[in-house]
């Protein structure tokens, strides 16, 4: 515990003395105190100080081939700056066993930006016939043409989320099992009679709330105001999950952080997923 | 037949990979990128002083609200938000330069952080690049009437497109790679 925190309060020094380039300004730019060195500006820089992937000040990109390129002391130091210290509740023991997992000597663990199995959370404002309405995105990326893409891959929308309660068992419509004798006459109580159309679907059917969002967008229905959040899922380091989450506030441990850390025990990862992805 | 479909694929492959590394970025070439984006960025920071400084002639800040926009990508906006409000307010870049030059200030003081951050390139499926640059931004306006001062710093997280070029010079083709700004999300911190 006593190693971890001197590891810690050698970074922050180190980060804070490491001399930024002064371009900008010239000579009367202004000299920054180390805070702004030592916060996890883009979420790209969370990726690099997890890997071990630049200097201390983040003025040198290292790649493979060059000596500190993913360096265990180097990644044990950003990896102890990489957690939100002040008002998560993650404990130090669990943050201990993470560190020790990604550094294995025998198997050491990297984000990788293009592999799959981490998400982007997105939370937006639309007007939704004539209403604001809060709008969620579940958003990831994915080789498209000659690069990658962020896609949408589900939306969560709370004017949504009542729109299909289907009933079950003999408390629900249903048609009968002999309406093909009839030439299913009887469609008529499902698309006439009934305000529970769902009823009369499959077992497996799942409303596609995508789909419903794109229709109404396309009918001018919804109409794009603003975005006021953005968190981040990763399931990328195997048995963990954690959320990344951007801190702005004074101090020196700031900008994209691990906010939330979860050992995985068979069966958490895809229940986890189902409560991000349907949280409608 | 068998050797001639293999001599093709082994064509077809090499073909391919000559394509893929012409496509690939080496370090060294990253660096390059990055040194004339961040002229750019120098530029645009020389730009947005001179455009907020209340010494500056109508005439004049909009020959350089100009050039300011001629480093932009058609279309790029800036999305702006404060320690406030999280939800984003966006302007078209002119835009942006109009507000930045109708401050209420007498006095307005536009001062860089000596402090950068500058991404890795992404492919995108069009084949350009893109990155992002992070620099922080001091401001400060007086007003002397009111006797009112404000205080600003904020984090602006500003867009690259990275493409390469071909130009025709005295009959010869040659290739360049070129920059340009992108949309610009401008977010005040706590500092």
């Amino acid at each position: 515990m006593r190693k971890t925190f001197l590891i810690f309060a050698f970074f922050i020094a180190i980060i804070s003395v490491a001399p930024g380039q002064s371009y900008l300004g010239g000579p009367g730019a202004i000299k920054d105190d180390g805070r702004f060195a030592a916060s996890t500006k883009q979420l790209n820089q969370f990726f690099r100080r997890f890997n071990g992937e630049e200097s201390v000040d983040g003025n040198t990109r290292f790649y493979p081939g060059d000596s500190l390129f993913q360096n265990q002391n180097l990644r044990k130091g950003f990896l102890s700056i990489l957690f939100d210290n002040q008002t998560s509740s993650i404990s130090p023991d669990l943050k201990n066993q993470f560190i020790q997992t990604v550094l294995s000597p025998v198997y050491p663990q990297y984000l990788i930006f293009h592999r799959p199995g981490w998400y982007a959370e997105v939370d937006a404002v639309f007007n939704f016939k004539g209403k604001r309405e809060q709008v969620t995105f579940i958003m990831k990326i994915q080789p498209e043409g000659l690069g990658y893409e962020w896609v949408i891959d589900q939306v969560v929308f709370n004017p949504f989320k009542n729109l299909f309660n289907k009933p079950v068992g003999d408390k629900k419509d249903f048609l009968h099992p002999l309406s093909h004798e009839l030439g299913f006459m009887n469609l008529r109580r499902a698309f006439q009679e009934s305000n529970a159309p769902e009823s009369f679907t499959s077992k497996s059917y799942k409303p596609d709330y995508l789909a419903i969002f794109l229709y109404e967008m396309k009918q001018g229905n919804l109409r794009f105001e603003t975005v006021n959040d953005v968190k981040f899922h990763f399931f990328l380091i195997g048995g963990w999950y954690f959320e990344v989450n951007q801190f702005n506030r004074p101090g020196f441990n700031t900008g994209w952080l691990i906010s939330n850390l979860v050992r995985l025990g068979p069966g958490d990862k895809e229940t986890l997923l189902k409560y991000i992805y349907d949280q409608n | 037949m068998k050797n001639k479909v293999i001599l093709f694929l082994g064509l077809f492959l090499s073909a391919s990979l000559a394509v893929m590394a012409q496509d690939n970025i080496s370090p060294a070439r990253k660096q390059a990128i990055d040194s004339l984006a961040l002229e750019k960025v120098k530029d645009l920071s020389k730009y947005i002083a001179i455009i907020g400084s209340k010494e500056t002639q109508f005439s004049e800040a909009n020959r350089v609200m100009d050039r300011a926009e001629e480093l932009f990508a058609p279309g790029a906006e800036m999305g702006v938000s404060s320690i406030n409000t999280k939800e984003i307010a966006y302007y078209k870049v002119r835009r942006y330069f109009e507000r930045l030059m109708a401050l209420n200030y007498d006095r307005v003081n536009i001062t860089w952080y000596d402090i950068q951050y500058i991404s890795d390139l992404e492919r995108q499926p069009d084949g350009r690049y893109v990155g992002v640059i992070t620099i922080y931004q001091r401001f400060e306006g007086t007003s002397i009437e009111t006797g009112m001062n404000y205080k600003d710093t904020t984090k602006k997280d500003i867009t690259i497109y990275v493409e390469k070029k071909q130009t025709q010079i005295a009959g010869r083709t040659i290739e360049f790679w070129d920059v340009m700004l992108g949309d610009v999300r401008v977010t005040e911190t706590s500092a």
